[in-house]
């Protein structure tokens, strides 16, 4: 007994020293324009190797959506010097791991590799910065696989569309009109030359940013990165190295009045004959144009109601409002705010709408941030028997009194702490640190923010989340979206066997 | 700490001189020298109210997580499915200290992840927050007090999720595959109805919390940012005072191999997908020799990444769907394989076929060297990438200490998977693999249904609803049931008249049938006898070995039933009542003066064949009759009994009729009563003029 009390007294301060470690981690550009990001990290002999395209659905043209996923699909099908299906296996064989995700803004590929297999992975990501093979039989292939997963995600799972039918809603100019899936009928439509038009805009130097992260040594990653990127071609100069590869001679001698004879793909920087040294010269010094959407301010004019019906049991609610891009100083005071209204058990939602009205099953919200503009999204899957319009009622009580009142300073320290914790667990991996550093520079133009990050939280004081709950919850201007269970089909009795 | 080196093997290609600006893109990297691989062993040390705790330390972030797990065996919930589930969704609902409102608060306060479920309790949060975190882990762990407010609001939530099952595809092929792939009563089989749920108490889940969550046996998994010394001392500030019962331990039914492929087709309207899951569970057990090899296997086939089988035909080449995969699910008290995926209507056929050819096939020859190299490599580089989470850690000593693996299970799992061969590979297919003996889920839009019947060993797909249950599809009748009862007995005395019936019936006083019973479990053999004489004169009695193990009697107004584990039990006036409605040799011929009521519910299909189901109540129990719409035969009866807070049911099924004295009667029954199946073959059946009681009472 004892003891216990005596253990009881004992106080665990020498636990709080501990703290994060900074992540340290180099940058520079490449004469080509490709940024490159280093962090050096020894605990296990894994390294994560990256590249983020700047490239997204928000850039494709919009009678030809669902591109910029579709790429991260096609661009596992090989390159001049990977077979076809041999990419993955290259990585899988080298006890390594593969994937890819695209978002409105961008495309992110990575590789996590034993670390001896860091020359591997940069080579494999270079291959396909370069020359990925954009053919009709990988363009095939790919265009079923992406339909199943349209039908797997989206259409055969309840409640999925409300992501599209919101951002459908809510931007009528911007591209965010559309999301990452796009639309099949797109794909169906498109030619291989729409795709290899694609490929020559959007995957070229200027428009990357490689991440390396993990085991490895700083001086032989440069040399490996200079090796495989620098040797990329600059400008539009790349598209010219890639009309060598795929042209014919008389085609290429039609397009640039030089025999392709002339150009050695294995020093095409530095090239001897020098007419051609001249035509490369040129498209170098031709910049890579990206084309991008401009900022739109359009958000909803009024109260915009739909209904859709979905293969679902349970009607759910969608409340929408429109709230500015990620990068802007409000979006941390608002995505605080999200926090107070739905982040954990004790947060103000789950604690009125699912727990003591009992009305909701679930209950979320969530401040969806892009590079162009967000969005604060508000959910409900009803309970039983419960109507929609007194789920609105109650949710749209939260959203008065949040900009009614101050939230306590109680609520104030658990979102803070809250916030705390999440930093700290968002770097727990090696794969994570290297996509938060291009996402941080790319977005925000600064990796550093991964070190600080939460400063840009800490700094929101009370006050903030009151003035962006009353600046962007505007109840007389948002989406509201009710699903609501298909009228049941008729079923009839199961044909005989 | 274990070194284990050169765990990749260099691909063996020539290094490429560089010369400086010039690219040979067509030369493949390398691999350099091969890093070396660290397991830190785990700290393991037990408290002395029976924790074993295992400690993974780990600086790297300022965080921590205590993980406390039990070692109960999953326990049958039977007609109360769901209740472990409900509990474990319970257990943070407050504590004799804290209301959950508090609890929610001061948790969500420090930023911390606290969770539970029907096994664990979990805590998460950052280095500097641990004793308040520990304070709430342990306040719930040893005070959860089960409020009735939330008790009857997540059971109010259950209700409303149970509904959404019906719109989640993969939740109703799941529940399908746990009621596929394990025996009725096996915990892994029973899946939460609003049946179910509906049978469950706030005592039951008290009960049940007390019966599994206890100190004794159970792990305390503790990963992050902290010494021995400081676990040793949270550890035992925390969760000295915390006691409980003793393990709580069930024995499980094995699963059975069936014969042939089973397809079971749950209807999703609407669905433009259906979600295939091929599907046989597997006798083997974590820790078991097999797993490694057979985990090879199943990453060739389909657990791996995009090379394998399954992806590189259904998705690489048929471009049928996203993804399919194998899952290998091996677990302590029962095990499974499943191939499945999402596919579209159209090629649902397609698809069940080319998993099955790709079953078939791997049980058919040699991997080639190049897909067990791969795999091998995947694995190994799986392997060497999970130790990047100290969490990996804690489960290699959590697995080592629960399931009894050698000390050096995962310090030499590298150098047991490069041994593995092809013969390895083909013996575990062999061994495990069936494309024959499946279980085939298909859930998705009806238009796909008559499609799948092909892929059926008798040709009959069976219908499910989202939970798993046969759906039965009754058509109404086309005759009434006192013409139903009329056709039954004419077909059973073969003759044109119930008047020419009643009199070949009277013409018969009494009989004995001697019988032999096998028991699956039971190894020797076991015979019955009974008989009967007019009106209701009747016995039974059951012997093994020349011991009699059961016997009963009824002599028209008493009687008794005689068991070796029980003893002797009078029939109770009920019984005898209810035994007063069913007289005569067939019954069935004094029901319209017995006061025996029943109904004609319509036609049903049963197993391929039409028939009449019947409801009879005679009082006491229910139970139901089923008659063959051709030849009006009595083909199988379902009695329903309540004995106190349990339902019982008999089922019996009865072929092989054979003419004696004029009359039908069925030479094979099967009969099946909670977990135990009998089946009962007649010896000899004769007609008596009297028969004599005194050996059955």
């Amino acid at each position: 007994m004892k003891k216990i009390i005596l253990l009881g007294c004992i106080s665990f301060s020498s636990l709080v020293s501990f703290s994060q470690k900074k992540i340290e981690y180099v940058e520079y550009d490449l004469p080509n324009g490709i940024h490159v990001i280093l962090h050096e990290e020894h605990s296990t002999p894994i390294v994560a190797v990256s590249v983020l395209y700047h490239v997204g659905s928000k850039n494709e043209k919009a009678e030809r959506t669902g591109f910029a996923h579709f790429f991260e699909h096609l661009l596992f099908e090989g390159t001049t010097n990977i077979g076809r299906g041999e990419y993955s296996e290259l990585v899988e064989k080298n006890g390594g791991a593969l994937n890819a995700n695209t978002s409105q803004d961008r495309t992110y590929y990575y590789e996590i590799l034993p670390s001896n297999q860091l020359e591997l992975g940069i080579w494999l990501e270079s291959e396909r910065m370069l020359h990925a093979k954009v053919e009709n039989t990988g363009i095939e292939t790919q265009r079923s696989v992406v339909k199943e997963e349209k039908r797997q995600r989206v259409d055969n799972q309840p409640y999925a569309s409300f992501i599209p039918e919101i951002f459908k809603r809510m931007f009528t100019v911007h591209p965010y009109n559309w999301v990452p899936i796009g639309s099949m009928e797109h794909l169906d439509a498109a030619q291989e030359a729409d795709y290899v038009n694609f490929y020559r805009t959007f995957y070229v130097p200027a428009n990357s940013t490689i991440s390396i992260a993990g085991d490895i040594n700083i001086a032989e990653t440069k040399k490996f990165v200079e090796k495989y990127f620098a040797s990329i071609p600059k400008g539009e100069a790349i598209n010219l190295y890639r009309d060598v590869e795929n042209l014919s001679d008389e085609a290429f001698l039609a397009k640039y009045k030089v025999a392709k004879s002339k150009f050695d793909l294995t020093n095409f920087n530095h090239l001897k004959d020098l007419e051609a040294k001249k035509v490369v010269d040129y498209y170098a010094s031709k910049a890579s144009v990206i084309p991008r959407p401009t900022k739109t301010n359009e958000t909803p004019k009024s109260v915009l109601k739909d209904t859709i019906y979905d293969n679902i049991q349970l009607p759910a609610l969608f409340i929408a409002y429109r709230f500015p891009e990620q990068t802007n100083p409000d979006f941390p005071a608002l995505e605080m705010l999200n926090e107070v209204l739905s982040g954990g058990s004790s947060s103000r939602m789950n604690k009125t709408i699912v727990e003591k009205k009992q009305m909701a099953n679930y209950a979320f919200s969530f401040a969806y941030g892009l590079e162009d503009a967000g969005m604060g999204i508000f959910a409900a899957i009803a309970s039983k028997d419960i109507s929609l319009d007194s789920i609105q009622v109650e949710i749209d009580k939260q959203i008065e009194l949040i900009k009614k009142e101050l939230i306590s300073q109680e609520e104030f320290e658990k979102v803070r702490n809250q916030f705390e914790n999440q930093f700290v667990s968002s770097n727990a991996s090696i794969a994570g640190v290297c996509e938060n550093l291009a996402d941080n520079y790319v977005y925000f133009g600064n990796a550093n923010r991964v070190n600080n990050q939460l400063d840009s939280y800490m700094k929101v004081t009370r006050e903030d989340i009151l003035r962006v709950a009353n600046k962007y919850l505007t109840q007389n201007a948002r989406i509201i979206l009710e699903y609501l269970p298909k009228p049941e089909i008729e079923t009839e009795t199961v044909p005989k066997n | 700490m274990n070194t284990i080196k050169k765990y990749i093997l260099s691909l063996g290609l020539i290094i490429p001189a560089i010369l400086f600006g010039q690219v040979d893109r067509s030369i493949r990297p390398a691999a350099a020298k091969a890093p070396a691989i660290n397991i830190k062993d785990s700290e393991v040390f037990t408290t002395s109210n029976g924790i074993t705790v295992i400690l993974s330390e780990n600086h790297k972030l300022p965080k921590i997580s205590f993980n406390m797990v039990m070692s109960a065996t999953p326990m049958t919930e039977g007609s109360k499915a769901g209740l472990s589930s409900i509990t474990g969704e319970l257990i943070l609902s407050g504590t004799t200290n804290r209301s959950k409102d508090q609890l929610d608060k001061e948790k969500d306060y420090i930023g911390a992840d606290l969770s539970a479920d029907k096994e664990s309790l979990f805590l998460s949060c950052l280095t500097k927050h641990i004793d308040k975190g520990l304070d709430l882990m342990s306040d719930v762990l040893i005070r959860a007090n089960f409020p009735q407010s939330e008790f009857d609001r997540i059971k109010n939530q259950t209700v409303s999720s149970l509904l959404s099952t019906k719109s989640s595809p993969e939740s109703m092929a799941n529940n399908a595959e746990s009621k596929a792939n394990f025996p009725k009563g096996h915990p892994y089989s029973e899946v939460m109805t609003e049946e179910s749920l509906n049978n469950i108490s706030l005592d039951d889940v008290k009960k049940y919390y007390k019966l599994i969550f206890t100190p004794t046996g159970s792990y305390l998994v503790i990963v992050g940012d902290i010494t021995k010394a400081q676990a040793t001392e949270l550890v035992e500030k925390y969760f000295s005072k915390w006691s409980g019962d003793n393990i709580y331990n069930q024995e499980m039914t094995p699963s059975s191999k069936q014969s042939g492929n089973r397809v079971i087709f749950i209807k999703k309207p609407g669905a433009v997908q259906s979600v295939i899951n091929v599907t046989f569970p597997l006798n083997v057990k974590p820790g078991d020799k097999d797993q490694l090899p057979l985990t090879v296997l199943n990453d060739i086939f389909g657990g791996g990444g995009f090379g394998t089988r399954l992806m590189q035909n259904l998705r690489e080449d048929k471009a049928y769907t996203y993804g399919c995969y194998s899952g290998l699910n091996i677990n302590a008290y029962g095990s499974s394989l499943s191939a499945s995926g999402n596919f579209r209507n159209d090629v649902t056929d397609s698809a069940i076929t080319q998993i099955l050819f790709e079953l078939d096939k791997i049980t058919n020859g040699y991997v080639s060297d190049d897909e067990l190299n791969l795999t091998k490599m995947v694995m190994a580089g799986n392997f060497a990438r999970s130790l990047e989470r100290p969490q990996t850690i804690a489960r290699f000593a959590l697995n080592i200490i629960k399931y009894k693996l050698p000390k050096d299970y995962y310090q030499t799992y590298l150098k047991r998977l490069e041994s593995i061969s092809k013969e390895d590979v083909l013996l575990m297919a062999q061994k495990y693999f069936t494309a024959k003996n499946c279980n085939i889920i298909v859930v998705g839009n009806e238009e796909v249904l008559s499609k799948l019947k092909q892929f059926d060993a008798d040709g009959i797909v069976e219908v499910w609803d989202a939970f798993g249950e046969p759906i039965k599809e009754t058509k109404k009748a086309d005759i009434t049931k006192e013409q139903l009862i009329e056709k039954y007995i004419l077909a059973t005395t073969q003759t044109t008249s119930i008047k020419n019936a009643s009199k070949k019936i009277k013409k018969l006083k009494a009989f004995e049938e001697v019988a032999e019973v096998t028991i699956p479990q039971a190894p020797f053999p076991i015979s019955s006898t009974r008989i009967w004489q007019t009106p209701n004169t009747e016995a039974a009695k059951i012997e093994a070995q020349g011991m009699v193990l059961q016997k009963s009697y009824f002599d028209g107004s008493f009687g008794a039933t005689t068991s070796m584990q029980t003893g002797k039990k009078e029939l109770t006036k009920e019984e005898i009542a209810a035994k007063g409605k069913s007289t005569g040799l067939l019954p069935e011929l004094n029901y319209a003066t017995s006061g025996m009521k029943y109904e004609l519910i319509g036609i049903e299909n049963l197993e391929g064949k039409e028939v009449y189901v019947l409801k009879l109540h005679d009082g006491n129990s229910e139970s139901f009759d089923y008659f063959d719409t051709k030849t009006f035969m009595k083909v199988k009866s379902v009695k329903m009994e309540k004995t106190d807070d349990k339902m019982m049911e008999i089922t019996s099924t009865y072929t092989e009729f054979k003419e004696v004295n004029g009359i039908l009667f069925p030479f094979k029954m099967a009969i099946i009563q909670d977990e135990m199946s009998f089946n009962i073959k007649v010896i000899s059946f004769t007609f008596k003029d009297k028969v004599d009681l005194k050996t059955f009472k």
